[in-house]
C-alpha cells in the first residue's frame, strides 16, 4: 500500500495517534526540523521517541480503566467513572507496558510486521475523520521519522505496536476519536466504543486482517486472524489479572510496601499474608476414607 | 549409555523414573525448566510473582526469570497453561485425584455406554487399571478431603440437586463428593489457627489451608520436603526417585539434570526397526549441547511439548496422529455471587465434586483476587452486555454467557473474594483429530521452531457441546442451591489446563500414536508416560491418578521387554511418598 497525498498521511498518521501525540507532549518536532539538510532522521527517531512511548501510555490508560475503571479522568471520559481505586491506582498501565516491552517473547520478525502494518495499511481505508485540517502539517517529517523508526529499529516496542493497533480501530468505531482530550484515540472512546474496538479485533475484522496480511512474511500470513483472535481476549485478561496483583508494591527482595489495591478491593488477606487458616470444618459426614 | 532417559520431570515423567529407579536401573530424569530445591527462598505467596505466565517463578521458561519465557502459537482466544520445571503443573494442580470413569475402558458395558467416546477408549479394561490406581492412590498418598467453608456451601448446592453421594473409590452413577486428593490432610495446628509460630511442622502437619495451592506448596514451613501437604511431583515421586537406594532394596537414586531442553530424540534402523537410542538436550543457561544413549527413552514432556519434540526430531508419522485428539476438558466456569462467607480464597483449591458420568464434572474452586478476576475475564463470549461473537448463551445463570469487564467486573470483586464461588465445568469431550499440535510457522526459538497448539473450539462435536451445556446448566442449579444471589456464566475461550490425549494410545493403528503398552508404534523403545498418552479425556475426572497409574503400567511393561524383569503391582506393597527414610536423605542431600 502506498501513500499518495498529503491527505493521506495525515489521515494515517491522525489514526494512528502520532499527530495528536506531537501535538499533546507539546510539540517535540522542532518547527525547524525539515529545513535541516545534515541527516535529520535520527534527531527526529529520538524526538519521536518520548511521544510514542507518551502514546502507547496513554492508549494503555485509556485501557486499563476500560477493564477495571476507578476514580481517573479516563474512567470518566468513557462514562463509567467509579469512586473506589481501579486500574490507574493499581499502576496496571505500567504492569502492562513492563510486561509488553521488556518479557513478552515476541520474535521481531512478527513485532516489526504488525508495526508496519499499523503504520502503513491505513490511509485509504475510506473512513472520513473530521477535524483532520486542525491537525499540524508537519505530516511529511513525522511520516518520514516513523518511517526510519521502523525501517530502522530492531525493537519497536511491543506496547506502541498494541497501541497503534487499538488506536486504528478506535478511528475506525469512531472517526470523531481522531481529536479530544488525550493522546490517544482509544482512550477517548465511550465505554461501549472500546468494547467495539475489542469486538473487531477479537472477530478478526477482515479490514484488519487484511491490513496485517500484507506485512506478514511467508509462512506466518494464515496465522494473522489466529493472533488478533488470541490478542483481543489476552489484552483484557491480562489486564484484569494485573489489576488485581501485588505487583505495584512489591520489591525485588519479594517485601511489600504497602497494601495491594485489588486486596483491599476484594477483602483478601484482611491481615497480610499467612500460612495457614482457621477453616477446617470436619469432613463431610464424617467420612475421613472411602473403599470400592 | 543410560538404561533409561525420561524427558519432563511432569506428573508422568518422574513417576517412570521412580518405579524403575527401585529396580535398580541407571534412570536420567531430563527436565526444561528450573529445579526449584529451596521453595522458601525461591517461591512466594504472591500472585504475580508466581503466576504471571511472562515472568512468574510458575511460566514456562528457563530456571533464569531474567531471560524470557518460551512464546508458543495459539491461534485462537486461549490459554494454554504449561508450567516448566520440576512437577511440570503438578507445581500449582490442586492434588484432586478422582478415577477415570470406567465407561472409557474397552471392558464397559453398562446401559449408558453409548454416553462415551466409544471410538477412542482405553485398549484395556478398567479391572486391568485398578492395581495402578490402587498403587499410586497409596504411594501419594490420597485421602479423603476436609471441608473448609466453601465445601460446606458447595455441598448445600449438592444436596439441592437430589444427588446420592459417592462414598466409593469408583464414580458408577451420578453423585457428589470430597475430592480424593493427593494433599495430606490437615493435622495438629493446621487448619486450626493463623498463628505462624503455631503452624510450624511438626506441630501443624498436612495442610494449613493457606489457599495458595496455585502458587506452589512449601506447608507447612520446616517440613521435609516429602511431608509438604499437596503431593505435586516435586515433594512426592521426584524425592522418591533421588532417594530410591534407601526405601527400595535393590534401588539406585536417579540423576536429575533441570534447566535441560531436550531438542532431538535420536533413532536408528536397526534391522529394519527404528529404534530410538538416546537425546540431545541443550542446557538452557549455557546454550551448549549434550547427547546421551539409552537403552529406552521415555517422553513426558507435555501434551503441546512431546508432539513439537516427535516433529523436529523428524520421527515418523505414518497415520499423521502425531499431535492430534488434543482434548482438554473444555471447560467452563460460573461464579455464583453470595451475601455470606465462601472462603474461597482459603483451603485447598478444590475438595469438592459432582460427577456426572457421560457428561463430565463440576468442582468447586477457591481462587485469589488476580485468578478471580482472569477468571472471570477469559470468555468466548464477548463482553455482557457488548457484544457476543454470536454465543453468549442463555440459560438458567442470569442473562447472557461472557465475560465482565469495567463496572461489572468491579462489582463482582467489591463483593469480596470471600463471598464468591466458583464452579468449574468439566466437559468429558471427545477426541477431535482437528484440536491438535503442529509445528508453528511463526519464528523458532533457540530449540527449534515452536509449537502451534489449535483448537477448533467452535466446532466441537455434537457430544462435546451437549456435554458442556448440560454441566453448566447442572452448575448454575448447584449455585441457586447455595443461595447464590446472582450467576455468572463466562464460556470461557480454551484454557487448556486438564490436557489429555495429544500421543494418544488406542486399539486401532489407524489413530493412534502407541500401542497398548505406551510403547511408540512407528519407533521403538520410545515410550510415553504423561498426560498426552492418555486415549481419552478419561470422562472428564482430573487427569493426574489415571496419568500416573498408566505409567507405573508403563514402567512395567519397560522393565518386562527390555530388561527381562516381572512386575511388580500385583506383588509387592508400595512405599508410600511420606516414609520417612525419604525424610532423612533429602535432609542429608541438602533437599
Amino acid at each position: 500500500m502506498t501513500l499518495d497525498s498529503s491527505l493521506d498521511r495525515r489521515t494515517f498518521l491522525a489514526r494512528i495517534g502520532l499527530l495528536g501525540a506531537a501535538v499533546g507532549t507539546g510539540g517535540l518536532v522542532p518547527a525547524n526540523a525539515t529545513a535541516q539538510t545534515v541527516n535529520p532522521l535520527p534527531d527526529l527517531v529520538a524526538l519521536l521517541r518520548p511521544v510514542l512511548a507518551e502514546l502507547a501510555r496513554d492508549t494503555l490508560n485509556g485501557l486499563t480503566a476500560f477493564v477495571f475503571p476507578g476514580p481517573d479522568e479516563y474512567s470518566a471520559a468513557q462514562g463509567t467513572p467509579r469512586d473506589e481505586p481501579g486500574a490507574a491506582e493499581a499502576k496496571t498501565t505500567e504492569f502492562m507496558i513492563a510486561a509488553l516491552d521488556n518479557f513478552v517473547p515476541f520474535p521481531d520478525r512478527l513485532a516489526q510486521p504488525i508495526a508496519a502494518a499499523v503504520a502503513t495499511g491505513t490511509a485509504d481505508s475510506g473512513i472520513p475523520l473530521p477535524g483532520i485540517e486542525q491537525l499540524p502539517q508537519e505530516t511529511a517529517t513525522l511520516d518520514d521519522a516513523l518511517g526510519a523508526l521502523l525501517e530502522n529499529d530492531a525493537t519497536i516496542p511491543l506496547s506502541l505496536s498494541i497501541a497503534g493497533m487499538l488506536n486504528l480501530v478506535a478511528t475506525q468505531v469512531n472517526p470523531a476519536a481522531v481529536n479530544g482530550a488525550f493522546l490517544s484515540p482509544f482512550a477517548r472512546l465511550s465505554y461501549t466504543d472500546k468494547a467495539q474496538v475489542f469486538q473487531r479485533i477479537e472477530q478478526a475484522n477482515s479490514d484488519l486482517v487484511a491490513m496485517l496480511d500484507a506485512e506478514f512474511p511467508e509462512p506466518s500470513k494464515d496465522a494473522v486472524s489466529g493472533l488478533l483472535k488470541f490478542v483481543g481476549g489476552a489484552l483484557l485478561e491480562f489486564v484484569a489479572y494485573g489489576s488485581l496483583t501485588e505487583w505495584a508494591v512489591l520489591t525485588e527482595d519479594k517485601r511489600l510496601t504497602a497494601r495491594p489495591v485489588g486486596w483491599d478491593l476484594t477483602g483478601y488477606l484482611p491481615d497480610g499474608p499467612v500460612e495457614g487458616w482457621d477453616d477446617f470444618k470436619g469432613y463431610y459426614q464424617g467420612r475421613r476414607e472411602v473403599h470400592d | 549409555m543410560r538404561d533409561v532417559i525420561v524427558i519432563g520431570a511432569g506428573a508422568g515423567g518422574p513417576v517412570v523414573a521412580k518405579e524403575l529407579a527401585a529396580r535398580g536401573l541407571d534412570i536420567l530424569l531430563l527436565e526444561a525448566g528450573p529445579r526449584h530445591d529451596q521453595p522458601r527462598e525461591q517461591w512466594t505467596h504472591f500472585e504475580n510473582d508466581a503466576n504471571n505466565p511472562l515472568t512468574g517463578f510458575f511460566r514456562l521458561g528457563p530456571a533464569d526469570r531474567s531471560k524470557p519465557a518460551w512464546y508458543r502459537e495459539w491461534p485462537q482466544n486461549s490459554f494454554v497453561w504449561q508450567l516448566s520445571g520440576i512437577g511440570g503443573t503438578t507445581q500449582h494442580f490442586y492434588g484432586n485425584y478422582p478415577r477415570a470413569y470406567p465407561g472409557v475402558f474397552n471392558d464397559y458395558s453398562g446401559a449408558d455406554a453409548g454416553n462415551y467416546d466409544r471410538a477412542h477408549q482405553f485398549p484395556f479394561g478398567y479391572a486391568e487399571m485398578v492395581p495402578y490406581f490402587e498403587w499410586v492412590e497409596a504411594t501419594a498418598p490420597v485421602m479423603t478431603a476436609a471441608m473448609g467453608t466453601k465445601e460446606e456451601v458447595f455441598f448445600r448446592g449438592c444436596e439441592s440437586l437430589g444427588l446420592p453421594v459417592q462414598t466409593t473409590k469408583t464414580t458408577r452413577e451420578p453423585s457428589y463428593r470430597p475430592q480424593e486428593n493427593a494433599i495430606l490432610q490437615p493435622g495438629g495446628n493446621a487448619g486450626r489457627t493463623t498463628d505462624t509460630n503455631l503452624l510450624q511442622y511438626p506441630r501443624a502437619t498436612g495442610c494449613t489451608m493457606c489457599g495458595f495451592c496455585f502458587q506452589g506448596c512449601m506447608e507447612p514451613v520446616n517440613a521435609p520436603r516429602n511431608q509438604f501437604a499437596k503431593r505435586s511431583t516435586d515433594n512426592s515421586y521426584v524425592p522418591m526417585a533421588l532417594t530410591a537406594d534407601v526405601w527400595a532394596e535393590h534401588g539406585k537414586p536417579v540423576e536429575l539434570i533441570a534447566d535441560a531442553y531436550v531438542t532431538q530424540i535420536h533413532a536408528e534402523d536397526r534391522g529394519g526397526t527404528l529404534t530410538a537410542t538416546g537425546v540431545t538436550w541443550r542446557d538452557n543457561a549455557t546454550g551448549h549441547k549434550r547427547r546421551e544413549d539409552a537403552q529406552v527413552v521415555v517422553m513426558a514432556g507435555g501434551c503441546t511439548e512431546n508432539p513439537r519434540l516427535w516433529f523436529n526430531s523428524g520421527l515418523p508419522n505414518p497415520n499423521d496422529w502425531v499431535g492430534r485428539g488434543y482434548t482438554d476438558h473444555f471447560f467452563d466456569w460460573l461464579i455464583g455471587v453470595m451475601d455470606h462467607d465462601t472462603g474461597s480464597s482459603k483451603g485447598p483449591g478444590s475438595s469438592a465434586r459432582l460427577d456426572f458420568p457421560g457428561y463430565g464434572g463440576l468442582e468447586n474452586v477457591g481462587l485469589p483476587p488476580a485468578l478471580q478476576a482472569f477468571s472471570a475475564t477469559l470468555s468466548d463470549s464477548g463482553i455482557r452486555g457488548e457484544y457476543d461473537n454470536g454465543r453468549g448463551q442463555p440459560g438458567t445463570w442470569d442473562g447472557p454467557a461472557g465475560r465482565l469487564i469495567g463496572p461489572e467486573l468491579k462489582d463482582l470483586l467489591l463483593n469480596g473474594v470471600n463471598r464468591l464461588l466458583n464452579v468449574l465445568v468439566i466437559t468429558d469431550d471427545d477426541v477431535e483429530a482437528d484440536n491438535r499440535v503442529t509445528l508453528s510457522s511463526f519464528p523458532a526459538d533457540e530449540n527449534g521452531p515452536v509449537a502451534r497448539v489449535q483448537f477448533q473450539h467452535r466446532q466441537r462435536t455434537m457430544r462435546t457441546i451437549r456435554n458442556r451445556e448440560f454441566m453448566a446448566n447442572k452448575a448454575a442449579e448447584l449455585l441457586r442451591g447455595t443461595g447464590a444471589k446472582s450467576v455468572y456464566r463466562i464460556d470461557w475461550a480454551p484454557l487448556i489446563l486438564h490436557v489429555q490425549s495429544s500421543m494418544r494410545m488406542g486399539e486401532s493403528p489407524d489413530n493412534s500414536v502407541l500401542d497398548a503398552t505406551a510403547e511408540s508404534r512407528a519407533v521403538k523403545r520410545l515410550f510415553i508416560a504423561d498426560n498426552s498418552a492418555l486415549p481419552n479425556a478419561v470422562g472428564g475426572p482430573n487427569p493426574s491418578l489415571t496419568t500416573q497409574a498408566l505409567a507405573t503400567r508403563t514402567a512395567e511393561k519397560i522393565f518386562q521387554r527390555y530388561f527381562d524383569g516381572d512386575p511388580w503391582v500385583h506383588s509387592e506393597a508400595p512405599t508410600v511418598s511420606t516414609d520417612p527414610r525419604i525424610s532423612v536423605r533429602l535432609g542429608e542431600l541438602g533437599l
